[in-house]
């Protein structure tokens, strides 16, 4: 099977995998389906129950969610670090101010073509270090981030280091709501592309042993790139909503190396590769983020945070925050984790 | 005609000093098989160093290189251990873990400094800054020289360290073949903490060469992180003597662009060229890369 723009009856295979979880969907419980309709229909109920202030945070813990998701799925379920993904959020952002302020497009056509742009940088980006090891893949996405934003510094059609502002949309609920069904499609994508279908075993495949894959007949080269593809659309997306949401967009707001950091903070501290981790994480790493910012102000401090945050996950709870749910473990066992910390520094 | 002459000699000393920090991060890849993302960020705080020991001791920068320098190892090898960790669990792909927590190091120390010291842009003079050796055809700052000289003589001294001392073979043979040189005797855990604390060092010393030379601020690791990719992946990965031609080519590009186009390409430039490679060459402009 080539990648699906090269061979379209693999595009209609991608089709039948998303009808297949579609079908086990409807073969659910009913209950089942009265609950998350009534779960849903909650969330989506709720700017008229809450103030601004909760709103706004609603609106970014959202955000954060689906941004986290995008990145799970290159990095979490097929397991290639890409450590440039705010750079596809900043290419959402910046093709909807570019496109609304100088074109004066109206506001849903530019997702798209956000959407469109940043799936082909990440062909582009991904053609040929995918078939490379990781740490190529790792090297190439990092860079590629680091060069989006110096194109978007240096280039007249941004307002290069001052940024651009767009026109004005003070309607909070209204970006709940797009956020809210942004991250429900992202989540129910995930859901039904790498929980429930042939390509997600494919992703994990490659994930666990890239060799085995292969000599199992899977095209993995072909799988790795569709991955990221998919991975990099909803970050544009979101990139393109934000930008609306903020109204005044920089190269540090929507293309800062804080972005990318958190993406992979959120998805590591919820648990790796899951579905529901990386929710649980950007809700928990998000509500703290705020609560430091409504402490301390905005300061270059949450780098350390996020750094911070990073190694200790790493170190002590590798599988996140469900992989201790799922074995029992709600403790963290500091004690044994620190006995094999002191074990490896007398090397 | 002189300018361009002038270029390529800048090009080529800076060249020179590049290849230090290139050097210890491919044997540090060779070896561990981690990409240090912190690469950058050690040049920064080696160039910091500098700058605060001369603010409180006095004295010429230069009298301070192998302070750095064994500063800086004993940090890396105080770190090396958490890296271990990192990358010794059982995950499905350690190496990604490793990838992971240097990630999150670059983020942390990148993050200490801009709180710690700000947006400033400090610099240090040495009794080099302001003279200059003139060649007829072209004038050569002696600090570039100078930088240019270091890199050479650390540069060397590494290699020659590698091929003739008990350690370099050691080292050696755990890049070439980790599971070899264990059943061979090597401990492996300790060379691997031995090269990174090498590799931690020498980026610092290269760093206040780096910060005597450019101004010093923050957020300079960016660049050297870029610098440091560019050269191993031109080098190819893991290929030590691969880094000499790629650094010089590196140092050739960066002057080069400054010059005739303008400073603010230069990290486009050479991302376009690491682009290219990754294309073309994956396995380096030699194709003996990992």
């Amino acid at each position: 099977m080539g990648p699906f723009w090269l061979a379209p009856e693999a595009f209609s295979e991608g089709v039948g995998n998303l009808l297949v979880g579609v079908k086990r969907i409807s073969q659910a419980r009913t209950s089942q389906i009265l609950g998350w309709a009534m779960g849903m229909g909650l969330l989506l109920a709720f700017p008229l129950f809450v103030s601004s202030f909760w709103l706004r945070i609603a609106t970014e813990v959202l955000m954060w969610a689906g941004l986290a998701q995008s990145w799970n799925i290159i990095g979490g379920y097929t397991g290639y670090l890409s450590f440039g993904h705010g750079a596809f959020f900043g290419i959402g952002a910046y093709a909807t101010a570019i496109l609304m302020v100088h074109a004066g497009w109206p506001f849903w056509p530019t997702l798209l073509v956000g959407a469109i742009l940043s799936a082909l940088c990440a062909a582009a980006v991904g053609f040929p270090t995918l078939r490379l090891r990781g740490a190529y893949f790792a090297i190439a996405t990092w860079a590629f981030g680091e060069a989006i934003r110096q194109v978007a510094t240096v280039l007249e059609v941004t307002g290069g280091a001052f940024g651009m502002q767009l026109p004005p949309f003070l309607n909070l609920p209204f970006f709940y709501e797009a956020m809210l069904i942004a991250t429900v499609l992202t989540y129910l994508l995930a859901f039904l592309l790498l929980e429930r279908s042939m390509f997600g075993y494919k992703l994990r495949a490659i994930r666990e042993n890239e060799v085995a894959a292969e000599a199992a007949g899977v095209d993995t080269v072909a799988t790795k790139i569709e991955a990221f593809i998919l991975s990099a659309i909803p970050a544009a997306v979101f990139g393109g909503l934000y930008a609306y949401l903020i109204t005044y967009i920089h190269p540090d707001s929507v293309l800062g190396p804080a972005i990318t950091d958190l993406m992979v903070v959120m998805v590591l501290f919820g648990g790796v590769g899951t579905l529901w981790g990386p929710l649980v994480g950007a809700t928990a790493i998000q509500l703290v983020n705020r609560l430091l910012w409504f402490l301390r102000g905005e300061s270059t401090l949450y780098l350390v945070y996020a750094g911070v945050a990073i190694c200790l996950v790493v170190l002590f709870m590798p599988d996140g925050l469900l992989g201790l749910v799922e074995r029992r473990q709600l403790v963290l066992r500091p004690k044994e984790n620190l006995r094999a910390l002191l074990r490896q520094f007398k090397l | 005609m002189g300018l361009f002459l002038q270029t390529l000699i800048d090009g080529l000393l800076i060249g020179g000093l590049i290849i230090v920090i290139g050097v210890g991060f491919s044997l540090c890849f060779g070896v561990m098989h981690i990409i240090d993302f912190a690469v950058g960020e050690w040049v920064m705080l080696g160039a910091y160093t500098a700058f605060w020991m001369v603010r409180y001791f006095g004295r010429d920068p230069f009298v301070y290189l192998p302070v750095i320098f064994f500063l800086y190892m004993a940090i890396g090898y105080l770190i090396y251990p958490l890296i271990h960790r990192a990358v010794s669990g059982r995950r499905h792909n350690p190496a990604l873990m490793g990838l992971v927590f240097t990630f999150g190091l670059a983020s942390l120390i990148k993050g200490g400094a801009l709180t710690a010291w700000g947006f400033h842009v400090r610099s240090v003079t040495t009794w080099l800054s302001g003279e200059s050796l003139p060649l007829g055809f072209a004038v050569v700052p002696a600090l570039r020289f100078a930088g240019f000289a270091f890199g050479v003589l650390a540069t060397v001294a590494f290699m020659l360290f590698l091929k003739w001392s008990k350690i370099g073979v050691a080292i050696r043979a755990v890049a070439q073949d980790r599971i070899m040189a264990e059943l061979l005797g090597v401990d492996t855990n300790r060379v691997s903490a031995l090269v990174y604390a090498m590799y931690t060092g020498l980026t610092g010393m290269a760093g206040v060469l780096i910060g005597a030379l450019f101004s010093i601020h923050a957020g300079m690791g960016l660049r050297y992180t870029t610098f440091a990719f560019f050269v191993v992946v031109l080098a190819g990965m893991g290929y030590v003597p691969g880094v000499i031609p790629a650094g010089f080519l590196l140092g050739l590009l960066q002057s080069l662009v400054t010059v005739y186009v303008s400073g603010r390409y230069t990290l486009l430039a050479v991302f376009l060229v690491l682009y290219g490679t990754l294309l073309a060459r994956p396995r380096g402009l030699l194709g003996r890369g990992w």
